[in-house]
């Protein structure tokens, strides 16, 4: 029977077009409103770490000012974001987590030995040699750097993939050289195309920021002074007396290290938690830490909600889109009325005819569906113009996050087939209800 | 067939309440061909809608085919119009969207035929009523007394064994109506039960029996006959 309604329902749409494409429409500018900002919310609310979320933390050490709490951040734990250089290097000394990364953000000029490449500023992460696995960086050729690599300066390089392909093609690039700043570094890996968006594992320098160029070991920073291109807050110029230069500033309260760790199971956390207490407690020996002893380690899901990744305006514009369809809804619900009300001399006949009032009330549910699902397909196209308007007024910032993927396209459906038939319920209740025997004397 | 004892319904709005039909009782047998006459508001269309299954009465007791229907579910009392019941009126009442095929193929889908059995019905019953060649049209396209037999194709394609006529020649000229009554009266000899309701005392009296109802109840039906036949003279 559900064919025979469907063909019923399309029927009845073409016979009356112009009503028809009304309700159509009033649900497909529903959808498309909503649907465009909901496609942003939820491309911004991802988590590309969720199959780690209960293994990776990131480390947060309260170090900062005794006299003023760190306070960036509406919902941040008033604790530094990042870690001092001396932090980073003494908790990597820890063997307790499975893995650990520390990073930041810099940038080298390249330039290669082929006059056709020009040589281009590439964005690059330094790290330590984990990063790659922890967080699930595929390789498509060669891999990580040694441990050694982490300490003292050895010039390796892993490339993304458009870096590869910008300097070598398609080809294998493994053992060849480019030169970073003038200085030659050996190709020991290249990436598989791989962009998390959120960039979770760097929310200080943009969310939404492509991942990075370049990457190279942690142990080059001495060497090549290399400084952060990202955040970089400090507050205590004393600390580093008697130093000057770049031994300052890596010895400096300056936080510019990101720091995660990879923990296995809830022993493991809790041992981790007894060595950066012990770790701080030595500090506070030395004269560091003057603020109470207070660490934090954030799984990706709550580092996500600590940044305000998703922020409340965000939420708030998806609530106004959702009540903005279901002004929608409303005006479909009329035009549905009016509609199946027309239709109720029919009806009568077929009740007359054997149909009961529940076949009644699902074919024109089924009507309803039909313009839904009609509804959804508009309201796509129009979502997609929107998410479009969307990255021309960001200007690029929203590049990455303001497309729709087939889960969307497929909430876009299922949101419009809700919709619609929320809009047919009480129509389709109403007609199923009619005393067919009033139309049946008077038709 | 039919039986209905001491049936009534009655209709209440804000002040008033009206008695449609009132301690209505009537016998119907099997193969038989009745005919309901009465003046305007006197309950025929009441009984009519009663009797196939499109309203409850207030009280009584009425048994179709030897089953009590006042406790049935909507959807039993939808299956028993369905598959014992066709009906056809004055208005023909065809879905004007439908051709005259489709029209035919609507009780037939709520019955549940497979597609080759609807087909087979919807074409036997459109020879029945000589309007094969005409199964792509739709209504519009028809006189009235074509309608008419299309309606009743649909009525006959279901097969039911209890036909509600209501006024079914009252829209038409007499040279239809007469090939109208000269095919419910082809009906009936195969077997259908016929109940109509008409104004036309020349068509009541082709009827087996005729009854006649006024003030919601059955009344002496030779005299009003008679008194008719009278007036009309």
């Amino acid at each position: 029977m559900i064919g025979y309604y469907i063909s019923l329902a399309l029927r009845s749409l073409r016979g009356t077009p112009i009503l028809s494409a009304l309700m159509i429409a009033a649900i497909a500018v529903g959808v498309g409103a909503s649907m465009t900002v909901l496609t942003v919310n939820y491309m911004t609310s991802k988590n590309p770490l969720v199959d780690k979320d209960d293994q990776l933390y990131a480390v947060q050490l309260d170090g900062w000012d005794p006299n003023e709490a760190y306070n960036r951040g509406a919902k941040g734990n008033q604790m530094p974001w990042q870690l001092t250089y001396r932090d980073a290097t003494a908790l990597l000394r820890s063997d307790i987590p499975k893995r650990q990364v520390a990073m930041h953000k810099f940038g080298f000029t390249v330039s290669v030995d082929d006059a056709e490449v020009r040589p281009f500023v590439a964005v690059t992460r330094v790290t330590t040699r984990d990063f790659f696995a922890l967080f699930d960086a595929p390789f498509q050729y060669g891999g990580t750097w040694e441990k050694s690599a982490d300490e003292s300066p050895k010039q390796v390089v892993v490339l993304s993939q458009a870096t590869n392909e910008k300097l070598f093609g398609d080809k294998n690039s493994v053992g060849e050289v480019i030169q970073l700043n003038g200085e030659a570094f050996t190709v020991i890996g290249v990436l598989k195309e791989w962009n998390p968006s959120p960039k979770v594992y760097d929310l200080n320098n943009g969310h939404f920021q492509d991942s990075e160029e370049l990457y190279i070991p942690f142990g080059l920073h001495r060497k090549f002074e290399i400084h952060s291109w990202g955040n970089n807050n400090g507050w205590n110029s004393d600390i580093a007396k008697g130093l000057t230069g770049y031994e300052a500033h890596l010895h400096s309260e300056s936080v510019w290290i990101q720091y995660w760790v990879e923990l296995e199971n809830g022993a493991q956390k809790r041992e981790y938690e007894e060595f950066l207490a012990n770790h701080i407690r030595q500090q506070k020996e030395q004269g560091r830490f003057q603020r109470p002893l207070k660490f934090a380690l954030s799984r990706p899901s709550e580092w996500l909600v600590m940044n305000e990744v998703l922020d409340h305006d965000s939420r708030v514009l998806a609530w106004c889109a959702l009540a903005f369809l279901l002004v929608c809804v409303v005006n479909a619900i009329a035009l549905l009325l009016a509609k199946f009300l027309r239709k109720a001399p029919e009806a009568g006949v077929r009740r007359a005819l054997g149909a009961s009032r529940q076949s009644i009330f699902v074919q024109h549910l089924m009507e309803s569906s039909c313009i839904g699902v009609l509804g959804g397909i508009a309201g796509i196209g129009l979502a997609l113009l929107g998410l479009t308007g969307v990255r021309v007024l960001a200007g690029g910032g929203f590049d990455r996050v303001a497309h729709m993927d087939w889960a969307m396209v497929f909430a876009a459906i299922g949101l419009a087939i809700v919709a619609s038939l929320l809009a047919g319920l009480y129509p389709a209740w109403r007609i199923s209800q009619t005393n067919p025997s009033i139309y049946l004397k008077t038709q | 067939m039919l039986k209905m004892h001491n049936i009534r319904k009655s209709y209440r709005t804000d002040t008033i309440e009206t008695h449609a039909l009132r301690d209505f009782s009537l016998e119907v047998n099997e193969g038989e061909f009745v005919s309901v006459t009465g003046p305007s508001g006197s309950g025929k269309t009441t009984f009519l809608n009663i009797a196939g299954l499109l309203e409850t009465p207030t009280g009584g007791e009425y048994l179709l085919d030897g089953q009590e229907v006042g406790n049935l579910s909507d959807r039993e009392r939808s299956r028993m119009r369905n598959e014992k019941i066709g009906f056809i009126f004055q208005g023909f009442n065809l879905i004007p969207d439908l051709n005259l095929f489709d029209n035919i193929d609507v009780p037939l889908r709520y019955r549940g035929f497979n597609g080759k059995e609807r087909r087979r019905r919807i074409e036997r019953a459109l020879e029945q009523v000589g309007l094969s060649a005409r199964a792509k049209h739709l209504p519009a396209q028809l006189s009235g007394g074509q309608q008419q037999r299309v309606a009743i194709a649909r009525a006959l394609a279901g097969e039911p064994r209890f036909l509600l006529a209501d006024e079914p020649t009252g829209n038409l000229d007499s040279l239809m109506a007469r090939q109208v009554m000269e095919l419910l009266e082809f009906i009936n000899e195969w077997g259908t039960t016929i109940v109509m309701v008409t104004h036309d005392p020349d068509l009541a009296r082709r009827a087996q029996r005729n009854i006649q109802i006024v003030d919601g109840q059955v009344s002496d039906l030779r005299q009003s006959i008679a008194q008719q036949e009278i007036a009309t003279a």
